[in-house]
């Protein structure tokens, strides 16, 4: 019997099932993504109350257009904000990949180890306790998402027994339960702040400015360097922990890293956009789906090239679709991405 | 043997694996004390003994995985503890009972989790090492659907995934906790012939395994380990004889090999041996305990 023949059946049924593959799949996905993200830049950067030309975007980008209403548009307004945009959805899906990875669970996501929960108060603390400190509200959001994420770990990693994947999740919920009732007896005390408030919690970029990003960069940066230093390890822990130990791997300090990571990371993107960290629950999904594939080392950076996408599309959308009002994206991304998710979901074996 | 890349110096003349007087201590309780084990290459060691003896845990105690409260575990001379993580996966492979099987994740990819030893924390795979993954799946006999997903895949040709994930490390000695629970007689033989056929290969195996006559059949020495001790090592004829049986396991049986390879275990399953189990509750007399009766009132 040849070679051939003895390939044959296995090959062709694995042929017939799958129109590509898997390999081809991967590398579509993310060069679809990538294209997504520069077609979505150039949207953003173009449209809007004023058209701006594709051809003076890029004579404001390369420093090559005279001075004018036309440059600062590009380059005060609508250049900050397609750059947050694109930070924001690139951290968040990293964010998601890692914990899901991290914590071997398809629910993880920033918000079950208390970042969300933690910054949602900091934000509200800001934005109806102290309104004329509204300048800190990026602080305010990224600090107490950063706090809730440490007593998240303090509570369930230490103790006599060490953390376990479960204690640290079910920690993370109570904790997100204690900082949103924090949240509303603040909305409570406030009332008639309350308003101001909304457009936070609905996520969305509302700044046409650096501002946000010269808080947040250092941050970000930490974060995605550490992500791209976890990516193999956390494919490491694929086969459990058992595994992961006896190949010499620290399946504890990649968990607490890739925890770390993800923490500054969605802390960073609440900072900037409120509340749209369930782009890190469903990216990586969304992801994983339409790849075939849960390496990481493909799915962390295809995370990041689909958030960002997804947050720059919305974005835009958001902008002018009903303008001169400005929709936020927060909801406006789960409508677009909600139907996406459950076709996916369907459809995955 | 020398490691590229590492330190590890093995003492001329030291055993490949000696395990002496090893005591492991899990929160507070004593699970061994006084457990020993040797291996040469070449040699298939199968651990016998009853459910809760403490076999899983020597065999993590060797690999590394379990740190000891007394005794020593020397690899080639060297002491487990002086060796880091990855010097020892290229030292010993390990199976454990129950390996996660993750979505999404090939065969293949599997394996290559296997070789993640050998392989730089800022570096890619080389060509040599994609050859020993390859090697390790035509080894273990999954190379046919490496292509396939662990979910995809029966209990026998996941275990020899674990296998082949064990082979990718080429390290000189492969720990086996219990790889044939679970499978049916078809399965348990293709792996026991796998793992045999590992031996004539220099490799030395240390297998965890419950089934006696299994374990009569393939190994070359049998410890049984019985309380957190081991209490015998040698030929099983020689460990395995119906004392014993009677002693480790209370059962009435007998271990027998014809010359064609073929063994078995005649257990009296009814009778003799065990002392009679006290009667279920059910069967008791309907009484609250006292405790619970102190307590009503």
């Amino acid at each position: 019997m040849s070679a051939v023949e003895a390939a044959g059946p296995e090959a062709g049924k694995h042929r017939g099932r799958r129109p590509l593959a898997p390999r081809a799949r991967q590398v579509t996905l993310a060069v679809a993504a990538a294209v997504a993200v520069v077609a979505a830049a150039i949207a953003s950067l173009t449209l809007g109350a004023v058209h701006v030309p594709l051809s003076a975007v890029l004579d404001a980008l390369t420093g090559q257009a005279h001075e004018g209403p036309l440059k600062q548009i590009v380059l005060e307004l609508r250049l900050p904000r397609v750059a947050e945009a694109i930070a924001v959805g690139a951290a968040l899906g990293v964010a998601g990949a890692l914990l899901q990875g991290a914590l071997a669970n398809p629910l993880a996501s920033p918000d079950v180890i208390g970042v969300t929960g933690g910054a949602s108060f900091g934000a509200m603390l800001v934005l109806l306790a102290f309104p004329s400190a509204i300048a800190l509200l990026p602080v305010g959001a990224f600090a107490f998402g950063l706090l809730a994420t440490a007593l998240v770990f303090a509570l369930a990693a230490t103790g006599p027994r060490g953390a376990s994947i479960t204690r640290l999740i079910l920690a993370g919920i109570a904790m997100t339960a204690a900082f949103q009732a924090a949240t509303t007896s603040l909305m409570t005390a406030f009332p008639d702040r309350v308003q101001s408030a909304i457009f936070w919690l609905a996520g969305g970029l509302t700044t046409t400015s650096w501002s946000n990003l010269e808080v947040v960069w250092p941050y970000l940066l930490i974060g995605f360097a550490l992500a791209l230093a976890l990516m193999r390890p956390l494919d490491r822990l694929a086969l459990g922990d058992d595994v992961a130990a006896s190949l010499g791997a620290r399946p504890r300090t990649i968990r607490l890293a890739s925890a770390l990571a993800a923490c500054l990371l969605a802390a960073s993107a609440a900072a900037i956009a409120g509340l749209v960290t369930f782009l890190g629950l469903f990216i990586p999904h969304v992801v994983r789906m339409a790849s075939g594939t849960s390496a990481h080392t493909y799915v962390v950076p295809t995370s990041a090239l689909c958030g960002a996408a997804l947050m720059c599309a919305g974005d835009t959308l958001a902008r002018t679709v009903a303008a001169p009002t400005e929709l936020p994206v927060g909801p406006l991304m789960v409508l677009i991405g909600v139907p996406l998710f459950l076709y996916l979901l369907r459809r995955a074996t | 043997m020398r490691l590229r890349g590492s330190r590890f110096a093995p003492v001329p003349g030291a055993p490949l694996l000696e395990a002496r007087d090893v005591a492991v201590t899990i929160g507070g309780k004593p699970i061994l004390h006084g457990a020993d084990l040797t291996a040469e290459a070449g040699q298939l060691v199968a651990v016998v003994g009853p459910n809760g003896a403490g076999k899983s845990t020597l065999v993590r105690a060797i690999a590394g995985l379990q740190p000891l409260s007394g005794g020593s575990v020397r690899w080639s001379g060297v002491d487990v503890r002086e060796l880091r993580g990855r010097t020892l996966a290229r030292l010993r492979a390990f199976v454990p009972q129950r390996a996660r099987v993750p979505e999404g994740v090939s065969v293949r990819e599997a394996v290559r989790i296997g070789r993640s030893p050998h392989v730089g924390p800022l570096q890619r795979m080389t060509r040599a090492d994609h050859e020993a993954v390859e090697r390790a799946l035509a080894r273990a006999g999954v190379a046919a659907f490496a292509e396939r997903r662990l979910t995809t895949l029966s209990g026998g040709e996941l275990q020899r995934v674990q296998i082949a994930v064990a082979l990718a490390q080429e390290a000189p000695v492969l720990l086996a906790d219990e790889p044939t629970a679970h499978l049916d007689l078809g399965a348990t033989a293709t792996l026991a012939r796998l793992l045999r056929g590992l031996t004539g290969e220099g490799l030395a195996v240390v297998l965890v395994v419950h089934d006696l006559a299994l374990a009569a059949a393939i190994a070359d020495r049998v410890v049984v380990v019985h309380a957190g001790r081991t209490i015998a090592a040698g030929a099983a004829h020689d460990v395995l004889d119906a004392g014993r049986l009677a002693h480790v396991w209370q059962i009435d049986a007998e271990l027998e090999s014809t010359s064609d390879g073929r063994t078995a275990l005649h257990v009296n399953w009814l009778g003799g041996g065990a002392p009679a189990p006290p009667p279920p509750p059910f069967l008791q007399e309907n009484e609250p305990h006292p405790e619970e009766r102190t307590s009503a009132r």
